[in-house]
């Protein structure tokens, strides 16, 4: 096994029923795997501690569910290893693995009654009878599917028939329940729900969970730590707060806030503030990172939401509201800017003193809201 | 399956009234009138031909007599080959099947061409290969006797194994495609998902694949055994006279003792036994699903 000095983040959730002795239920250790030519994951690595809700969110192709299916077994890794709890099972069949897995298409079996379906892999464990009824009707109560356990899957609608597998999956306590997309055959107002009993169900339940998904909203709502994925790289593995706000790479600051990408060089260093000479408007624009040198061309990453209106010429630039599109509390507007020729800057301002379209406006950002990255050919 | 668990609704009167179901009747007609003239009418002319005595009178004379001696025991022996055949063919069946279900879907076609081509050749040329190929000098006993088995060459044909092995071969081919389609439809997915669960590989296939199958293997178990029921060609030519089963016992009494009236009084024996097939197969299967539900709250 490889040697790995990583330090593990301090356990914070009390994870009363995991079956986990330490604080760590599942590390994965440069995990990679190719199909020919095709780097599908490449050298992942990370830490998950017990009772801990992490989402791999990627869109498809990034890797995301190769990892997850690793992690499962379904799929053999080329090299680097897999740890649940202190249990080497990167070469193991997934039936030794003892995890709980949720898949995205339900996958009960119709042959067998909701009861049944969750009581399967009890039965597999020799746990007694009485056990086994006491257990199912608890589970299927969490999920609120009590008085359901006679029918048939087939007479379940969709979320119900994915509440039967969550319960089939923690029914028998594994130390790492896996989620592959579990929503996604879902419409928005059921996804939104179940997402809220998901995460209620693995709060009560110390659960410890990784969760595949291509929705950032849902692993927002969801996650304690995401780690975003991109051709088969772990991008950043944090908290949502610190993914949205710091974000370490453009591509984060793309795929989670859709951040506008205002292209300059640092211009200045003052105690407080770096300045950022902007391209297109000519405007500076203040920003906290110190660590690049004077003249370093960079893209600053400001999100929609974190732009805010002001008088004209007061602000980093000044431009004319081409669109403003009313979306319930808010108005979401594009801003062709003075002087720069790029596509118009996204704003999101609180519906109430929305801009108009034609208005001329000046906008102003939060030197805490301003991520800079320096430019590849900048070195 | 299908056929066995389709239940037509009853359909509102009024319907009959509208334009569309008279066409629809319209359409249906030359259907119909095949059925009536190819299907109807001899199915009833042969049950009137068991129920007549040579005086015309109405008789069960026939019946009497197609369940006494020897009659009676050909009976039994064509249930019991019919049976064998089954279970065999179920076996055989069940294993190129599962084996062809898991072939990428262009290699499982050309299996499933292997499996059925030989069906185009007519059945008695391919019984007279079976003879061929296990007589005494046949490629199998000549097999069998090089490798010095003991007991070898044994006696293969013109036996109740060698009738039970033609029949099986014949009926292979029904009952893996059968079997084939019903494992193509069963979700591999499903496995993979009682496997992450902790469920090993006989666990599996026992709770899981078995039960999805089970109506694939009622139906074709159930298939090759009404084929067996009346099968001629096959038990007439590998069998020997304690073979003699119940198709070869009909053709003997029409062609050499020109008795239409026993012969008639067999068939419809034989057609009740197949109804009385299909009804407990039908009967099994709605039995096992109320005890599963029953169970289950």
């Amino acid at each position: 096994m490889a040697e790995h000095g990583v330090v593990t983040p301090s356990v914070e959730t009390a994870g009363a029923a995991s079956a986990t002795t330490t604080g760590k239920a599942l590390s994965v250790v440069a995990l990679r795997k190719t199909y020919g030519d095709v780097v599908a994951v490449d050298e992942a690595s990370m830490e998950i501690a017990a009772g801990e809700f992490v989402t791999f969110l990627g869109a498809s192709g990034s890797g995301k569910t190769t990892t997850l299916m690793m992690i499962a077994g379904f799929c053999e890794p080329d090299s680097g290893t897999i740890t649940v709890g202190d249990r080497d099972v990167t070469r193991l069949a997934p039936q030794k693995r003892n995890l709980g897995f949720v898949f995205q298409q339900y996958l009960l079996f119709p042959h067998m009654s909701v009861s049944e379906n969750v009581a399967f892999p009890l039965t597999l464990r020799g746990v007694p009878k009485n056990e086994i009824r006491r257990r199912v009707g608890e589970t299927l109560e969490i999920a609120g599917l009590s008085g359901f356990g006679s029918r048939k899957p087939r007479e379940l609608s969709g979320g119900q028939q994915q509440r039967v597998a969550l319960c089939r999956a923690l029914v028998y306590r594994p130390p790492v329940i896996l989620m592959d997309e579990p929503l996604g055959a879902l419409d928005k107002k059921l996804r939104d729900q179940l997402q809220v009993e998901i995460k209620t169900i693995q709060q009560e339940l110390g659960l410890t969970v990784i969760y595949v998904t291509h929705d950032q909203e849902e692993a927002l709502v969801l996650s304690d730590r995401i780690a975003v994925m991109r051709n088969g790289l772990i991008e950043q593995f944090d908290t949502p707060r610190e993914l949205f706000e710091r974000p370490r790479t453009p591509f984060v600051a793309d795929f989670l806030g859709a951040a506008n990408f205002l292209p300059g060089r640092i211009e200045q260093h003052t105690d407080a503030h770096t300045l950022v000479r902007l391209d297109g408007s000519g405007g500076l624009l203040k920003a906290r990172r110190h660590d690049l040198a004077i003249g370093t061309p960079v893209k600053a990453a400001v999100q929609p939401g974190r732009l805010r209106v002001s008088a004209p010429d007061d602000g980093f630039c000044t431009g004319t509201v081409e669109t403003a599109t009313y979306v319930g509390t808010l108005v979401r507007a594009g801003v062709r800017v003075d002087g720069d020729d790029a596509p118009p800057l996204r704003l999101e301002v609180p519906a109430g003193r929305g801009p108009v379209t034609g208005e001329r406006i000046g906008i102003t950002a939060d030197p805490d809201d301003v991520n800079l990255f320096p430019t590849e050919q900048g070195g | 399956m299908a056929a066995l668990t389709t239940t037509a609704p009853a359909r509102p009167r009024k319907l009959l009234a509208s334009r569309k179901t008279r066409i629809g009747i319209l359409y249906a007609l030359p259907v119909v009138v095949y059925l009536l003239v190819l299907f109807v009418y001899p199915i009833f002319s042969t049950l009137f031909l068991s129920l007549k005595d040579t005086d015309g009178a109405l008789t069960l004379h026939w019946y009497a007599d197609a369940l006494t001696g020897v009659n009676l025991s050909v009976l039994f022996t064509t249930l019991r080959i019919s049976a064998e055949t089954a279970l065999l063919s179920l076996v055989f069946g069940f294993v190129l099947a599962n084996a062809i279900s898991r072939l990428k879907p262009l290699w499982a076609g050309v299996a499933m061409l292997i499996v059925v081509v030989p069906h185009f050749i007519s059945a008695l040329v391919r019984t007279y290969g079976w003879i061929i190929m296990l007589g005494d000098k046949g490629l199998v006993n000549e097999t069998l006797t090089g490798l010095s088995l003991p007991g070898a060459p044994f006696q293969l044909l013109y036996n109740e194994l060698g009738v039970v092995i033609g029949t099986t071969s014949m009926m292979l081919p029904y009952t893996v495609l059968l079997l084939y389609g019903v494992m193509r439809g069963v979700d591999r997915r499903l496995l993979a998902a009682a496997a992450s669960m902790g469920a090993g590989r006989i666990t599996i296939f026992r709770r899981i694949y078995l039960p999805l199958v089970s109506p694939g293997l009622a139906s074709a178990g159930l298939l090759s055994f009404i084929l067996s029921l009346g099968y001629y060609i096959t038990p007439a030519l590998m069998g020997g006279p304690n073979q003699t089963m119940i198709a070869t016992l009909i053709n003997q009494q029409v062609m050499k003792e020109n008795q239409w009236n026993g012969a008639a009084a067999q068939g419809v024996l034989l057609l009740l036994i197949t109804f009385a097939g299909l009804l407990l197969v039908k009967l099994v299967t709605s039995l096992g699903a109320s005890r599963r539900k029953r169970s289950a709250t």
